[in-house]
């Protein structure tokens, strides 16, 4: 049997480096490989878990990789992206396959590689905590009727204005947490044939939400990050649904149709992560850089995907 | 001329001279195209200085309103639009529908004493600039030093492009 191991795939040495210190700390063979014809001859005789990507690769030859990598076994493909590449992050989107995309100025962040690499390695997905400083406090609010909505954003929003951030990241958490909210009550509930009851109904109507249809929303923020955790308990939202909605190039165009929530929600953070359990939990956490100054970050959004592996 | 604030949802909206200003939240509950049928002479003016928050819903209400206007050959200015706002006509290329933006909030901060500030833009005087990416020079209201731009220049005027 081949041992679990992690696969870098990037021409820069540098890099190459970085990450492999990076993820080497995980425990797992970290092998390393400079073009895909090489990642390709390798993943005949390997098993990763990951693998992870240079994002600025051309775009044939990324989703060659996507699929060799996924062909055996791999369970995610993360793709790194620097600040001279942004240009691909559409494209990257479009394939549609791609489970996870960090950018930030290069070299990257170690943070952001080792919380994905243990997520996945462990199958331990929720919560978080994962994102923020140890000792950071949470504060939990639980969704009983559709309209406390609108109340918890502004209260939220106050709240972040009053732990001094600034207008634009309350304005940010504003949105995030509107939509997020509103996915949960009317998006998120299914019946066993799959349909989606509430999807259709006003947003501004009342809904009583029972145990079941509750949402659960939890904040904090540790001066880096602003985490904003949205659960909700039918674990209906799927991988196809949400890369097609994070690929949304019509929301530029038309401004219309189903997933533009989601799609804002991505443009309006820095991160966003998405914790599956199929049928059980949806928790969707937005990240929101709050460092000073903002030009000092990078013109782009993160975002994974993880699902939870059924256990044994 | 100010008169009273009407409510619509979360929104309000208050007739102040020539043009409608509206505030708050536009969600679901705004009902904004119903504002076409207040335009006066062929033109459609909103203060947008106290819009706080917009989601997606409002979002979809505001291009409706947008295509509404025009439908009717409506002229349509944007005047004093507030970042939330700002945000949306970056993301979104249909929330521009054919509005010319007169002035716009754009974030600033101070290097000197740390002072962040959404700052007032007037858009035709500083047109030439701006489609440059060149942000016109502020000053700090607390300090007096001069402000930096604090965003990405080609991000936040690309509403500016079309």
């Amino acid at each position: 049997m081949v041992a679990p191991s992690i696969l870098i795939v990037h021409p820069d040495r540098k890099t190459q480096r970085t990450v492999q210190r990076i993820l080497g700390v995980t425990g797992y063979k970290v092998d390393v490989a400079d073009d895909v014809d090489q990642a390709v001859r390798l993943l005949a005789h390997l098993q990763p878990v990951l693998v992870v990507v240079d994002g600025a690769m051309q775009l044939p030859s990324l989703s060659e990789l996507v699929d060799a990598g996924k062909a055996r076994g791999a369970e995610a493909c993360m793709t790194l992206l620097g600040q001279s590449s942004m240009s691909q992050v559409p494209a990257i989107l479009g394939m549609g396959s791609v489970t996870n995309l960090l950018v930030h100025p290069m070299p990257v962040l170690a943070e952001e590689l080792t919380i994905t690499a243990q997520k996945l390695i462990k199958n331990d997905l929720f919560g978080a905590e994962k994102y923020l400083l140890w000792g950071t406090r949470l504060h939990e609010t639980i969704l009983t009727r559709a309209s406390q909505r609108s109340h918890i954003v502004a209260e939220l929003a106050e709240s972040v204005r009053a732990c001094g951030q600034s207008a634009r990241v309350a304005s940010m958490a504003m949105l995030v947490t509107d939509e997020l909210l509103s996915n949960a009550v009317h998006n998120a509930p299914v019946d066993g044939n799959g349909e989606h009851y509430r999807k259709d109904l006003p947003r501004d109507g009342e809904l009583e939400l029972d145990a079941r249809h509750q949402v659960r929303l939890r904040w904090g923020c540790d001066a880096r990050y602003l985490a904003i955790e949205v659960n909700d308990s039918f674990g209906s939202l799927d991988r196809a649904t949400i890369l097609g909605s994070l690929a949304k190039n019509d929301i530029r165009e038309s401004g219309g149709g189903a997933g533009m929530g989601v799609a804002l929600t991505y443009r309006s953070c820095d991160h966003l992560v998405f914790n599956l359990a199929p049928g059980t939990r949806t928790e969707i956490i937005a990240l929101i850089d709050v460092r000073y100054p903002p030009t000092e970050r990078i013109q782009a959004s993160s975002y994974n995907v993880f699902v939870q592996r059924p256990t044994p | 001329m100010t008169l009273p604030a009407e409510t619509r949802g979360r929104m309000t909206v208050t007739v102040t001279g020539d043009a409608l200003a509206l505030g708050g939240s536009i969600d679901e509950s705004a009902a904004l195209h119903e504002l076409i049928s207040r335009a006066q002479a062929g033109r459609l003016t909103l203060d947008l200085a106290a819009v706080t928050f917009i989601n997606s819903l409002g979002v979809r209400d505001w291009i409706r309103m947008q295509a509404a206007a025009q439908k009717a050959n409506l002229a349509v200015e944007l005047r004093r639009v507030a970042e939330p706002l700002v945000h949306q006509l970056n993301m979104i290329i249909a929330t521009r529908g054919n509005a010319q933006v007169s002035s716009f909030y754009a974030p600033y901060a101070c290097d000197a004493c740390g002072r962040e500030e959404s700052l007032l833009i007037d858009a035709l005087a500083n047109h030439e600039r701006l489609i440059r990416l060149d942000p016109p020079a502020q000053m700090c209201p607390e300090c007096g030093a001069q402000m930096a731009f604090n965003d990405f220049p080609e991000r936040y005027f690309s509403f500016l492009a079309s």
